[in-house]
């Protein structure tokens, strides 16, 4: 199962599955008068088809494995999240501070000084373009 | 006469101060982030879009222009010290290294900037030639013909980003898909918002760069543990006379192949720098050291990429249509400032356009006596350990999605696109005709409803018009052709083929 070009096939007949059946809430229309449902249903099909021919395709030749790291991504989608939402619940400063000291454990080392520094720096051309050149960030 | 005439105009209005300015700092930012590990000048251009907004428009779109050489030639400079390429850059990788291998890095980058100067100053000559006939050209095209000719580009797009017609098709149509998201602005429906307030206006083009690109490419480095070594700084620049007299003949042999290359939907710089190294490794008088580091590799190469992607505006103001994710994003900043490049560009914004042509050949002096002295200290950036860099690559990444709306939900759609994109990238799918594919599907599905509409709901209109049929034949004969090398490049596979006829 774990064969990239399979699973390359599958994953996009899974965007075009989600996106076909979505269509179909939509009005469809006529050829003469399209609805909004019919350009994105037309597209899911073909997509739909170009993932099955590349599952075929995926049959004859030799299976890759996928890498998937998935603690890295994690981190860092952790900490883009947690950025946006403690910038919109409590301020952007302390959002800045949580990015760094978060995204960092994907680094191979980790150093609670070296993240001060960082997030320091950071803060303060964050405060630059806020000041200087009239980025509205709420930073505090 | 008159294309002197319309030069010297747009040189006037290019030579203001303050354009000179806007310029140089694009082409000094530009060349700091295309200096880093995973910024192209895709990534480069979406990161630093949001700075130009509070720019005139005339001065934001030469800094745009300044950005976009900077960044590429930060990109060459990457590829040559650490063999860390962008698309822009791929061939640098080869004859650069080995020259940096050598010893010989500052030669390779100089070489690398004064043929980019060469292969500029070649394609300004023809893009001030050819601009404005071809949006003469593009005033014939009608509704199916900008169908079939959107079509086209998918197509050919496809071919250059991946080599896989079925990956690159797949990814264009989720490009296409993603691009519905939003409101439809024929009914007024709200599609595929998932009754999100904050989707109804569609996704920002720069969440999905930074997504696809930056953060997907940065957790890339993070998982092989990809530590920069420091740089140290000792690199002689200029060359010897001998030396400097073999650039010439090979740039100049590039900037003609980059030209044409750039005209053509789907060309680019991409496929401008293999055909110049290919070329060169036919009929130049050093051929058979190319390979092991020696000027020429370097030369043609970099001229070439320069002279496509200045002719690769061509398009994008004649008729439109960018041919690749670059121009996408430098519509988009068309767009975002009001400006609807097309047929009437030339004649509704003149001095626009003369002004950004001129600023483009200034932007590349910029480069040459700017960059190239400057780059040696621009190169200490990598003395900066990547567990410093990555957090603040991120931090950056998050401003410059939330500047665009000032909204926060932006920056949780472009962590979303991380995810996604490092999706893509592991499963070995390229992003970039995703990207063109959703700056596209919303204007092919208006041209192809207003086609319907006009033919009732018969499709023999994209048959009957003479430009939609040829460039629909064009279209078939691509995928034949791609077929048929298919099956010529594999047989030593034979399992594939009958499987497939098996099936």
């Amino acid at each position: 199962m774990n064969n990239r070009n399979l699973l390359k096939g599958l994953f996009l007949m899974l965007i075009a599955t989600a996106f076909g059946l979505g269509s179909f809430s939509y009005s469809i229309g006529t050829l003469g008068r399209a609805g909004p449902g019919m350009f994105p249903m037309l597209v899911a099909s073909i997509l739909f088809l170009v993932g099955i021919a590349m599952v075929i395709q995926s049959r004859g030749v030799k299976p890759v494995p996928v890498q998937f790291n998935i603690k890295n991504i994690s981190i860092i989608i952790a900490s883009l999240c947690g950025f946006a939402l403690l910038s919109e619940y409590v301020n952007m400063i302390v959002g800045i501070v949580f990015l760094v000291f978060c995204a960092s454990f994907a680094g191979s080392s980790y150093s609670v000084v070296r993240n001060v520094k960082i997030a320091g720096v950071l803060v303060a051309i964050a405060l630059a373009l806020q000041k200087l050149l009239g980025v509205q960030l709420p930073l505090y | 006469m008159d294309i002197i005439s319309n030069l010297l105009f747009g040189f006037q209005h290019a030579l203001t101060l303050h354009n000179l300015l806007f310029c140089a700092i694009g082409c000094m930012v530009g060349t700091l982030i295309g200096l880093l590990p995973g910024m192209g000048p895709l990534a480069t251009i979406s990161l630093l879009l949001p700075l130009t907004y509070s720019i005139p428009i005339d001065g934001a779109l030469i800094m745009l222009a300044g950005i976009y050489y900077g960044a590429q030639y930060g990109d060459s400079v990457s590829a040559i010290t650490m063999k860390i390429p962008h698309a822009s850059s791929i061939v640098a990788c080869i004859d650069g290294y080995q020259m940096t291998l050598k010893g010989q890095t500052g030669l390779a980058l100089f070489t690398a900037g004064v043929s980019s100067f060469i292969g500029g100053s070649v394609a300004i000559v023809v893009l001030a030639a050819l601009a404005p006939a071809l949006g003469e050209v593009a005033l014939l095209f009608g509704p199916p013909d900008y169908c079939a000719l959107m079509l086209l580009g998918f197509v050919c797009v496809s071919f250059v980003t991946t080599g896989s017609l079925l990956g690159g098709l797949g990814m264009c149509m989720v490009g296409v898909l993603l691009g519905q998201i939003g409101t439809d602005v024929n009914s007024g429906t709200q599609r595929f918002t998932l009754d999100l307030p904050f989707l109804a206006d569609g996704i920002g083009v720069v969440s999905i760069a930074l997504g696809c690109f930056g953060i997907a490419e940065i957790t890339k480095n993070l998982d092989s543990r990809n530590e920069r070594t420091p740089f140290n700084g000792q690199i002689k620049l200029m060359p010897t006379w001998p030396e400097f007299k073999r650039i010439i003949p090979s740039a100049l042999r590039g900037s003609a192949i980059g030209s044409f290359l750039g005209i053509l939907p789907g060309g680019g710089p991409s496929i401008a720098q293999f055909a110049a190294y290919a070329i060169d490794k036919k009929v130049s008088k050093y051929r058979h050291e190319i390979g092991t580091g020696v000027i020429e590799g370097v030369a043609g190469q970099a001229a070439a990429d320069e002279a496509a992607a200045r002719t690769s505006f061509i398009p994008l103001m004649s008729i439109g249509i960018p041919e690749n994710a670059v121009m996408a994003l430098m519509l988009a900043a068309f767009i975002i400032k009001g400006v609807q490049p097309g047929p009437n560009m030339i004649a509704e914004h003149g001095e626009l356009f003369w002004g950004l042509v001129a600023s483009m050949w200034i932007g590349n002096c910029f480069l040459l006596f700017l960059n190239v002295p400057m780059v040696r200290y621009l190169l200490s950036i990598f003395r900066i350990p990547y567990a410093v860099l990555f957090p603040s690559i991120l931090f950056f990444c998050c401003i410059g999605t939330y500047s665009i709306n000032n909204s926060l939900q932006d920056v949780l759609i472009t962590a979303g696109f991380g995810l996604l994109g490092y999706s893509f990238l592991r499963l070995d799918l390229d992003p970039a005709p995703l990207i063109l594919g959703f700056i596209l599907g919303p204007m092919l599905e208006e041209y192809f409803r207003r086609s319907l509409l006009l033919s009732r709901g018969s499709f023999t209109v994209f048959f009957t018009h003479p430009i939609s049929a040829t460039l629909l034949i064009l279209i078939g004969a691509f995928i034949a052709w791609q077929i048929v090398s298919f099956y010529r490049e594999k047989p030593k596979e034979p399992d594939l083929e009958l499987q497939i006829n098996e099936e």
